[in-house]
C-alpha cells in the first residue's frame, strides 16, 4: 500500500495545478492519470486560450498543457503515475487504482478529486451509429493522432466546444455542413462563432436533430427547426448529407468517485449536473476530500487551473504546510476566480455555486 | 370519392354544413356521417332532442340545428368519431372546433398542435383551449382547438407537434442495447428510480457503468413524473468505476 | 484519413508498424491507439451490439463509453480507443459481449 500526503486523482489542468501548488508548499503529492500522458483535455486544444496572463491567456491549450506538465515534473515533491485509473474510494480512506495492469492501494492523508467531466449524450433515433462521435473524440482523433473522422460533419451544439471543434475540423480540412443548436441563441463565445460564420459555415439556432440514418455508419441526418416552445416546426425538416455527426451537447461532471465517497451531492443545472457540495476551500462534506475543475462544476480550463491551485493550497495548508504564505495564496486564487467569473459569461457559474453553497449573497 | 379515399367530398360536407348565420349563433354539432350503417348512439346521447330518433337504425342522423346547443355529448358517444362541434361565436376572427381524440399522449391545455383537414393535410398550428376526458369507460377525449374562422369547417383532426422520436430506434444504453422505448415502457409500468430500471433492464450495468445512459434515464423519469431532473434519485455508486480484469486483482495488492 | 499538413500542429508519428484487422494487413504507427490506426484506414464499424446487433463505432475515444470494445490478440472487451497499437496485433470486430477462449 502506497502512503502519501496528498493524492490527486486526474492529471488535467486542475489536477496538475493542484499538485504543483501543494508541492510548492512542501507537501508530497501523487497524481493518478489514466492516460499515458498527463494534461487532460488540454493536449487536444489548438486554439489560443482566453483569460488573463495568470492563466496563460494567448497560449494555445496544448502548450499550456505542456507547461503544467513541466512544472509538475521538475518538482521533486510530485510523483505522476500515468496509465493509472482510480477505481474506488472506500470508507477507510483507501483509494484503489489500476496502474499499468496492476491493482494498487493508496492511503492518502488528503484527496483532491480532479476527474473532469464526461460528454453528455442525447437521445435520437440511430444515435449509436458509427460516425457519431462526442466532440472530445473528434478532437482526440484529429489533434492528438492527426486523423480526420470523415468528410462532412454535422455539429450538434453551438456552445464553446461545438464552435471550437467545428473550427478545428475546418483547420484539418474537413467540411462542416452546419452547426445546429436547440436553444435560440449561440451558447459559446461569439468571437468563436463569427470566426466560423465568416468561413461560410451556417449556424442554425433553434434547430435540432430528428434522426441519423445509414446502414453500417452515418450516411445522413435529418434536422428541423424549433419554435419558441422548443417544439419542431412541421415542414421545416432538412436532410443533410454527412458522414459524421459530432455531439457537443455539453459535459457532465465525472462524479462517480464523489458519490462513492459519500460526499453530499446536489444537482445544479448551472454547473452541468450533480456536483459535490463544498466550502470555499473546495473541501467537500467528506473531510479531507477536495474537488477542483470540471468535477466541481463544468467551466473553462482557465478556472479549472485556478481551482486546482486553490485546492492544492488548501489541502497542503490543512496538513500544516505553508502556514505563512498559504492564506495569502488562497486569497489570491479566490480573487482570480472571482475575476474570471465576473463577466456575463461567468454569471451562470456564480449562480450555480451560490445554489450549491446555499448562499443568498456573494460566492466566489 | 369517400368510398375510395375515406375523405368526404365537398358535396358530402355541404349536406351537413349549417348556415353562416347558425354558425355565428354559437356551438353546433356537425355530424359527418355519410353512410347508412346500423348505428344510433347519437340519438340516445342527445338530451336536447336535436338528433331525432331514427325510424330505421340504418338511417343517417338528422340534426335539428335550432335545438342543438353544441353540448357535445353526441361527439363523445359517436362510435365513428364522426361528430365535431364548431363554435364560430368564439371571437371575430377565431372559432373553436371540438375534435374527438383517441391517441396517446393526450394534448395538454395551452399546447400547440398541428391541425389536420379531412385528408390529413396540415393546416397550421393551433392552440388547445380545453381537454375533456370521456371518462373511465368511454375514454374518448374531446380536444378544443382555437382555429381561424375560415378553417372552422376544415380542421377535423390533430397531431401532436413534437415529431416524437421513434423510441424503438433510439438507443439509451449502448452497452446493454436498451432502447428509449424499453425505458419508457418500464417507467410506465411503475419503475420509478434509476436503480430500479438498472435492476430490471441492466441499463447502466454495462462496461461504461452508466456514463452514457444515466442522465438520459433521469431525464425520462423527470419527464414522466413532471419533476426537475435534479430530483430524480441517483443510483448507488460503487467501486470500481471501470471494468477491471480478474487477473489484475489476482496479481495486485 | 491522416492529416498531413496542419496550420497549428505537427504530428510526430512513431515507427510504422503492421497489424491485422480481420486478417487483413494494415499499417499504423507505434504510439497511436488501435482506434486511431483503424480510423486512418477508414474502418468505422468496430463490432456489433449484443442483442440487436447494431453496428458499433468509436464514440468517446477516451475510455469512458465502451462503444469501441474489440477482440485484440484473441482477448475480447479491449477498449481500443485507449489501447496502443503494437506490431503484429490481431484486431477483430467483437460481436456482442465477447467470450473467453
Amino acid at each position: 500500500m502506497k502512503e502519501i500526503e496528498i493524492l490527486v486523482i486526474g492529471g488535467g489542468p486542475a489536477g496538475l495545478s493542484a499538485a504543483t501548488a501543494a508541492a510548492n508548499l512542501g507537501a508530497s503529492v501523487l497524481v493518478l492519470e489514466r492516460d499515458g500522458k498527463p494534461g487532460g483535455q488540454l493536449v487536444k486544444q489548438t486554439h489560443k486560450f482566453f483569460g488573463s496572463k495568470k492563466q496563460y491567456a494567448g497560449d494555445r491549450g496544448y502548450q499550456i498543457g505542456n507547461l503544467l506538465i513541466d512544472e509538475c515534473e521538475k518538482n521533486p515533491k510530485v510523483e505522476v503515475w500515468t496509465d493509472s485509473t482510480a477505481l474506488g474510494i472506500y470508507e477507510d480512506g483507501v483509494v484503489t487504482a489500476e496502474g499499468q495492469g496492476k491493482h494498487l492501494k493508496i492511503k492518502p492523508k488528503k484527496i483532491i478529486v480532479a476527474t473532469g467531466a464526461s460528454e453528455k449524450m442525447i437521445a435520437f433515433p440511430n444515435n449509436d451509429l458509427p460516425g457519431i462521435y462526442g466532440a472530445g473524440a473528434v478532437q482526440t482523433l484529429m489533434n492528438v493522432y492527426g486523423i480526420v473522422p470523415g468528410k462532412r460533419v454535422l455539429m450538434i451544439g453551438a456552445g464553446n466546444i461545438g464552435l471550437i471543434v467545428s473550427y478545428q475540423l475546418m483547420q484539418a480540412g474537413v467540411e462542416i455542413a452546419g452547426i445546429i443548436e436547440a436553444s435560440p441563441t449561440i451558447g459559446g463565445y461569439l468571437v468563436h462563432a463569427s470566426k466560423i460564420r465568416r468561413a461560410g459555415v451556417p449556424i442554425l439556432t433553434s434547430h435540432t436533430i430528428i434522426e441519423a440514418y445509414g446502414q453500417e455508419s452515418v450516411e445522413g441526418a435529418k434536422i428541423c427547426q424549433l419554435d419558441a416552445q422548443w417544439q419542431p416546426i412541421p415542414g421545416s425538416e432538412q436532410d443533410l448529407n454527412v458522414d459524421v455527426i459530432c455531439l457537443a451537447v455539453g459535459l457532465s461532471p465525472l462524479t462517480e468517485l464523489c458519490f462513492q465517497a459519500d460526499c453530499q451531492m446536489k444537482y445544479v443545472p448551472e454547473l452541468s449536473g450533480h456536483v459535490p457540495i463544498r466550502n470555499e476551500s473546495l473541501e467537500t462534506t467528506r473531510p479531507g476530500l477536495y474537488v477542483a475543475g470540471d468535477v466541481s462544476g463544468v467551466e473553462e480550463a482557465s478556472s479549472a487551473m485556478v481551482e486546482g491551485r486553490l485546492a492544492g493550497i488548501c489541502a497542503a495548508y490543512s496538513l500544516g504546510y505553508g502556514t505563512d504564505e498559504a492564506p495569502k495564496l488562497q486569497r489570491e486564487a479566490l480573487a482570480e476566480l472571482s475575476e474570471l467569473r465576473a463577466g456575463p459569461a461567468g454569471q451562470k457559474t456564480v449562480k450555480g455555486i451560490m445554489k450549491l453553497m446555499d448562499k443568498g449573497g456573494a460566492a466566489c | 370519392m369517400l368510398n375510395k379515399t375515406g375523405v368526404p367530398t365537398l358535396e358530402d360536407i355541404q349536406t351537413v354544413s349549417p348556415s353562416e348565420e347558425r354558425l355565428k349563433k354559437g356551438p353546433v354539432a356537425i355530424i359527418e356521417c355519410f353512410q347508412e350503417i346500423p348505428c344510433n348512439p347519437c340519438t340516445e346521447a342527445c338530451k336536447q332532442g336535436a338528433i331525432r330518433p331514427m325510424e330505421d337504425i340504418n338511417n343517417l342522423p338528422k340534426l335539428d340545428l335550432d335545438k342543438c346547443n353544441g353540448c357535445g355529448v353526441c361527439l363523445s358517444r359517436c362510435p365513428g368519431l364522426a361528430i365535431f362541434i364548431v363554435d364560430a361565436s368564439y371571437s371575430d376572427t377565431e372559432a373553436i372546433v371540438r375534435i374527438p381524440y383517441e391517441y396517446y399522449p393526450v394534448p395538454q391545455v395551452g399546447e400547440k398542435v398541428v391541425g389536420l383537414n379531412r385528408a390529413g393535410d396540415e393546416l397550421g398550428t393551433f392552440e388547445v383551449s380545453k381537454v375533456q376526458s370521456g371518462g373511465q369507460k368511454n375514454k374518448t377525449y374531446t380536444i378544443w382547438l382555437i382555429v381561424p374562422q375560415s378553417l372552422a369547417m376544415e380542421v377535423r383532426g390533430l397531431r401532436l407537434r413534437s415529431t416524437e422520436i421513434q423510441p424503438k430506434e433510439t438507443i439509451v444504453c449502448r452497452c446493454e442495447d436498451i432502447t428509449l422505448g424499453e425505458i419508457q415502457a418500464l417507467i410506465k409500468e411503475g419503475y420509478s428510480t434509476i436503480d430500479e430500471i438498472k435492476r430490471a433492464a441492466r441499463a447502466g450495468m454495462g462496461p461504461c457503468q452508466g456514463r452514457t445512459c444515466r442522465m438520459l434515464i433521469a431525464q425520462e423519469l423527470a419527464k414522466f413524473y413532471s419533476i426537475p431532473v435534479g430530483e430524480v434519485l441517483m443510483p448507488t455508486f460503487r467501486p470500481t468505476v471501470k471494468p477491471v480484469k480478474l487477473g489484475t486483482y489476482a496479481g495486485g495488492e | 484519413m491522416r492529416i498531413t499538413e496542419h496550420p497549428i500542429l505537427e504530428f510526430q508519428r512513431g515507427e510504422e508498424v503492421t497489424f491485422f484487422f480481420e486478417g487483413q494487413e494494415l499499417k499504423g504507427f507505434e504510439g497511436e491507439t488501435i482506434a486511431a490506426a483503424l480510423h486512418a484506414a477508414g474502418i468505422k464499424v468496430l463490432g456489433h451490439s449484443p442483442n440487436m446487433h447494431r453496428p458499433r463505432g468509436l464514440f468517446c475515444a477516451i475510455g469512458n463509453c465502451s462503444s469501441c470494445l474489440m477482440v485484440v490478440n484473441g482477448e475480447p472487451n479491449i477498449r481500443i480507443c485507449v489501447e496502443k497499437l503494437k506490431p503484429g496485433m490481431r484486431v477483430e470486430t467483437q460481436q456482442g459481449k465477447g467470450c473467453l477462449k
